[in-house]
């Protein structure tokens, strides 16, 4: 059991300053290979547990162990993706791609090679030179993802990462991203205000709920894999949806939102 | 994305004003232009308007051929305020983006800095043209620091907008791939913040030569600014004007030239450049992988 857990948190907590809880409480496993999506309102501290999984932010109390270490820091296992691409304007995809090896100083031919190939993994075969400002908010994503995987990083941590895109190009990226990550070795989390995008996705949804920030509930998503888009309109899938709902509904009411 | 289209938009609408009928645009600003001089030209001569204070377009032309070529001392003149803008520019420019640089890297430094900012940016800094003459003499020097303080202020200014302009998910996306300082520093802060320190730079050559020429009508022994100043106390008022046509055009022709290298360095702003760029950096690479 143990060496399939990769993150795991125990009374793990974040406040901001006295009166800002952000996260409180979160006690939950994660293991190796699956896909767990974070899924609630605005405010409910998503993003603040992503980025204490992250190292990005320090916790205030509890345990969060990484491959039961305490974390303490960015992690070259650990790779990011945001809402925007945040992509360098001035290079190329490939360019683009190519950061995490040149941060690291290890840019030769096999990382070229390598970028070359997470480029038309992602689609992005011929706008392997393009500028991003010559890219759509769709293409520039596929570059960021790319980008994640030249990391090598086998924890993705992705900060509605589709959420700026019309509906149709983030299902469509969705399911490439499940493609890509399927498989025991990519631990996948994914933060989205989207129920039906969250129980699509994952092996497990974490309901989060505001002030103070909680996860209220982690529902197991027993769906065949893969997915598939008829899914959506199943009875199972939206017995899931309601069930989220519930739990959405039971700690928001009478709260302002 | 709307915004680039908008923009491309109202690029096409300006240019068809011009390429539409560009000789016509043409003729009929030359007309306009030979229309003004002429009424000017017979103000002057029918007794309008005094020709000693307002020369005839005809002297000025005389003026602008005397200056450049049968005297030709205009050169050396320009040459002497070229050099003090351009080092004053350099100076001034080296300094406010190192005090910008350095305000947006320490919290501490920024708040030390701010009143004194507050204070320069209160004082018109032509005023303190005649203290720098006194501080650093007749020559250049002075014209020099003039040009320097005039000019600190936009990119210290643009600099630290740029800089701070950088979005907090860059920051968390270098942090994550465990970049250092010096990392965020030049492969992320600098080349964001460049084309706001570029339109600084732009403004600062622009405000140098008038730093310098101002230096040079306090006092001055060569320069476009004392040059001017003799023709007009000697009421040689044609070749004073050809001076300050002189001027208008080196100015001009600086801001051009700085266009131009704008667009050079800032290659990912524009369409055209960003394409050729794009496809040779695609030759480049497939070379180098044998693709």
């Amino acid at each position: 059991m143990a060496e399939d857990i990769v993150i795991s948190g125990s009374g793990l907590g974040k406040q901001f300053n006295e009166t800002v809880i952000a996260v409180e409480d979160a006690n939950f496993t994660i293991p190796r290979g699956s896909f767990i999506s974070l899924v609630g309102p605005s405010g409910c501290g998503k993003s603040t547990l992503l980025r204490l999984i992250s190292g990005l932010i320090e916790k205030s109390g509890g345990d969060l162990l990484v491959r039961n270490a305490e974390v303490e820091g960015p992690r070259s296992d650990i790779g990011m993706m945001f809402q925007k691409a945040v992509l360098l304007d001035w290079r190329t995809s490939i360019e683009n791609v190519l950061l995490p090896d040149e941060i690291r100083g290890t840019v030769d031919q096999d990382a070229k090679k390598r970028a070359w190939d997470h480029l038309q993994l992602v689609g992005l075969k011929d706008f392997e030179f393009s500028f991003p400002r010559q890219l759509s908010g769709g293409m520039q994503q596929r570059v960021a993802l790319a980008r994640l995987l030249q990391t090598g990083a086998d924890i993705m941590l992705l900060d509605e990462p589709f959420g700026a895109l019309d509906e149709f190009t983030r299902e469509r990226l969705n399911d490439e991203l499940l493609r890509i990550v399927e498989g025991p070795d990519i631990t996948t989390i994914f933060v989205t205000h989207n129920i039906q995008e969250a129980i699509y996705l994952a092996d497990q949804v974490f309901v989060m709920t505001p002030r103070p920030g909680r996860i209220a509930a982690q529902i197991k998503i027993d769906l065949p894999t893969p997915r598939h888009i008829d899914m959506l309109t199943t009875p199972e899938f939206n017995k899931y949806v309601q069930e989220v709902r519930d739990v959405l509904a039971g700690h928001l009411d009478g709260q302002p939102l | 994305m709307s915004n680039d289209q908008e923009a491309s938009v109202s690029n096409i609408e300006l240019n068809s004003q011009y390429t539409g009928t560009l000789g016509g645009a043409v003729i009929r600003h030359t007309l306009i232009f030979f229309v003004i001089m002429f009424i000017w030209e017979m103000a002057n001569r029918t007794g309008f308007s005094n020709p000693l204070l307002l020369p005839r377009p005809t002297d000025i032309v005389a003026s602008i051929w005397k200056i450049y070529v049968t005297q030709g001392n205009v050169w050396y003149h320009l040459w002497v305020t070229f050099q003090e803008a351009m080092l004053g520019c350099l100076v001034g420019t080296v300094i406010g983006i190192a005090l910008a640089v350095a305000a947006v890297l320490s919290d501490t430094f920024r708040q030390f800095l701010k009143p004194y900012i507050i204070i320069v940016e209160a004082t018109p800094r032509i005023a303190v043209g005649p203290i720098f003459v006194t501080w650093f003499g007749f020559g250049m020097s002075s014209k020099v620091a003039l040009a320097a303080l005039v000019c600190f202020f936009a990119p210290f200014v643009n600099t630290i907008t740029g800089l701070l302009g950088v979005q907090e998910e860059s920051y968390e996306l270098f942090r994550s791939l465990g970049a250092n300082r010096r990392q965020v520093f030049w492969r992320l802060m600098i080349p964001t913040a460049l084309p706001t320190m570029n339109a600084g730079l732009k403004l600062a050559v622009g405000s140098a030569f008038g730093g310098a020429l101002v230096a040079e009508f306090i006092s001055a022994q060569a320069g476009m600014g004392i040059l001017m100043a003799r023709y007009t106390m000697s009421l040689n008022m044609p070749s004073a004007f050809a001076g300050l046509l002189s001027i208008t055009l080196y100015g001009f022709l600086l801001f051009r030239t700085m266009e131009v290298i704008d667009r050079r360095v800032l290659y990912w702003l524009d369409d055209d450049l960003m394409a050729k760029k794009s496809a040779k950096r695609a030759i480049k690479f497939r070379q180098e992988l044998g693709l």
